[in-house]
């Protein structure tokens, strides 16, 4: 009944006049976070941090951002509705970070330390640190949060971390720099910045396949909200190539300049992604092929998009179908894939 | 105007590192790299602007008003050089190749210990909210740990054996600002490391202010006599007030003057010299003739023989 009237609000947002979602960019190479009015299209204002901000993430009760600024050892907790800083806590090296799907544990990884941290998501307290040679990047979950993948850029490996003795169970090779992680309907999908395809890493057998192929550098990759397609990015080749979610078949390719990094999507399916060499966010909706950029700080890499429609919250995403896919996959998406809405606007025109 | 010179910078360095490090990176299967060498294009361009900009105010005021004239300038070309491989990130490259390794096994130690380094503005919340103060407080903190270790330099007979390069320059110019030995950069980046940890590293998003000081600190060792005034002298270290301390009476601990931008330490700790009509003879009367006239690779050999010569004991006999 909750997913019916969480359909029934989406749909009615589509015939509300335009409202201002709002785009939180984080800068990491001039220590601050732009936020963008979504549809002025402009920078509205700079959020000073201490150092050095890459990735962000909700808290699972949506009531907050958590930002981790690894340059300057902490967290800064935002309020999304308003962007106020509600409070800091110091911790060691913030690269990537990420929530278990069942809210228990807050996992975070150093790359420039080595380590991969587990805190408790309630007390932030530190559990447990495990150290990890060859630059920890980014971390996936399984949906029943039982484990952490983190990839090992400078390894070429990905190492698989069991939640209940945090410990490291296996660490396998998958390719050349792997960076982005993301869960994806039983299989791990992992970028290799070394080549130019992503693999999909089973995390029973451990067997690595080639997923699809994107260009040189592939980097990272994002569900859409409805979960019919996953947006891939490229580093060298610079673009954005939609894939087929069920197919894991290449269907359009969009080049972009300036090295497109991370992905966030509103409501509508319109992409948001940070152009990390060039200081720009670009908009870009896939069912037009509208596109247009926003001046923000320098190397831009992660984005969050604040919805401001009724009845839709922060944590819009994870209550969506693609959520089933991603670095926090949350199995009550899986289970709505029947009864939640697709997109809002009709399906990309080919 | 400065949005529009930032934008520019930015598009420069994006074209370079797109266009030519990055698929050179792929290539070499070092894109786990990729962002620190976005950084390092940085680096390399904004050392490319501060030397140009250095050099067109610095060159017609030496021009304008020398304090020494030369027949050749042969020497001044290995201040050049020091100059070009500082400033272009080449040896902080280098650096940064040899001890990144060190860098993460020594903030993995500290972290493992539980110690989560400070930073100026966890010491002093309100700094969160003034990011140029924070900037400033950090500067005139790293000034103060400079004016120290320059005082170290001239203390110790091994450092002053590396650091006798800087000084054995008998035609000082702006240029003479990096010349320095490499095991004498280390040591200050080891030094400021110390320091960093204890405050936090400041912050790089002030690229104007960071090529004002830049510009200070060359301006400083410029061949042109110049000062800054009664009171200016005593805000700013001046051409005058360092052409003081290079001058052949002011080696090793005998020296006046080591601040380095900031002219106070020297007020505060006695060793200043505010005279401002002296412009003495800059070099080292005992430096070996190599750190006198030869190029970089051959003051870097004799750097570390010297080095050498002044930590054995002294023999019996």
């Amino acid at each position: 009944m909750r997913h019916l009237f969480l359909a029934f609000l989406l749909l009615g947002a589509a015939f509300l006049p335009a409202r201002a979602d709002t785009i939180f960019v984080l800068n990491s190479g001039d220590a601050s976070i732009s936020v963008i009015d979504a549809v002025a299209r402009e920078e509205i204002r700079r959020i000073p941090v201490l150092r050095e901000v890459h990735h962000l993430v909700v808290t699972p009760d949506g009531r907050e951002l958590v930002v981790g600024d690894s340059g300057g050892n902490e967290l800064l907790f935002l309020d999304p509705v308003g962007g106020e800083v509600l409070r800091r806590l110091r911790i060691s090296n913030p690269y990537h970070l990420e929530f278990s799907p069942d809210g228990r544990h807050f996992v975070v990884a150093s790359l420039r330390r080595n380590q991969v941290d587990i805190y408790d998501a309630a007390t932030l307290e530190l559990q447990q640190r495990l150290r990890h040679p060859g630059m920890p990047s980014h971390i996936a979950f399984s949906p029943d949060s039982r484990w952490a993948y983190v990839t090992l850029q400078g390894r070429g490996q990905v190492a698989a971390i069991e939640m209940a003795s945090m410990t490291t169970a296996w660490v396998q090779d998958v390719g050349p720099e792997p960076a982005g992680i993301i869960w994806h309907r039983g299989r791990l999908l992992v970028g290799l910045m070394g080549r130019d395809d992503f693999v999909a890493l089973d995390p029973e057998t451990r067997a690595v396949t080639t997923a699809f192929r994107v260009g040189r550098g592939a980097h990272n990759v994002f569900p859409s909200p409805d979960g019919r397609f996953l947006y891939a990015t490229s580093r060298v080749e610079s673009r954005i190539a939609e894939i087929d979610a069920e197919t894991l078949e290449v269907r359009r390719i969009f080049e972009v300049p300036g090295g497109p990094d991370c992905i966030a999507f509103d409501p509508d399916g319109r992409i948001y992604a940070t152009l990390r060499w060039i200081g720009r966010v670009l908009i870009l909706d896939p069912a037009t092929g509208d596109h247009a950029q926003i001046r923000v700080g320098r190397s831009p890499h992660g984005i969050f998009v604040m919805p401001r429609r009724p009845g839709v919250g922060a944590d819009f995403a994870l209550r969506m179908p693609g959520a089933a896919s991603g670095p926090r996959p949350m199995e009550l998406a899986l289970a709505e894939q029947a009864d939640a809405p697709t997109r809002v606007n009709a399906a990309p025109g080919r | 105007m400065i949005a529009a010179i930032e934008d520019l910078y930015d598009q420069v360095t994006a074209w370079i590192f797109h266009a030519w490090v990055q698929p050179v990176m792929y290539e070499l299967g070092l894109m786990a790299w990729a962002d620190d060498a976005f950084d390092w294009v940085g680096f390399f361009l904004f050392g490319v602007v501060q030397v140009l900009v250095v050099a067109l105010v610095c060159l017609p005021l030496e021009r304008w008003r020398p304090v020494e004239r030369w027949d050749s300038q042969r020497v001044v070309w290995t201040d050049v050089t020091y100059t070009l491989l500082a400033r272009l990130g080449l040896l902080p490259l280098l650096g940064f190749v040899v001890f990144s390794g060190a860098a993460v096994a020594i903030e993995g130690a500290i972290a493992d210990s539980g110690f989560v380094p400070p930073t100026l503005e966890t010491l002093i919340p309100g700094l969160r909210e003034w990011p140029l103060l924070a900037l400033a407080l950090y500067i005139v903190i790293l000034d103060f740990g400079e004016y120290w270790r320059h005082r170290f330099q001239h203390q110790f007979r091994w450092w002053w054996a590396l650091h006798s390069i800087h000084h054995a320059q008998t035609q000082m110019t702006f240029w003479t600002d990096d010349r320095n030995h490499v095991l004498d950069d280390v040591l200050a980046a080891a030094w400021i490391g110390v320091i960093a940890v204890a405050i936090g590293v400041p912050p790089a998003q002030f690229p104007l202010i960071l090529l004002v000081l830049r510009l200070a600190e060359s301006l400083s060792h410029a061949n042109v006599r110049m000062d800054f005034g009664r009171v200016g002298e005593r805000l700013v270290v001046s051409p005058r007030f360092h052409r003081l301390h290079h001058g052949v009476l002011s080696v090793g601990q005998s020296g006046k003057n080591y601040g380095v931008l900031l002219p106070v330490w020297d007020w505060i700790f006695g060793t200043a010299d505010f005279k401002r009509d002296h412009y003495p003879r800059t070099g080292d009367p005992g430096a070996p003739p190599a750190y006198v006239t030869g190029g970089w690779l051959r003051q870097q050999g004799q750097g570390l023989r010297e080095v050498w010569r002044a930590l054995r004991p002294p023999r019996q006999g």
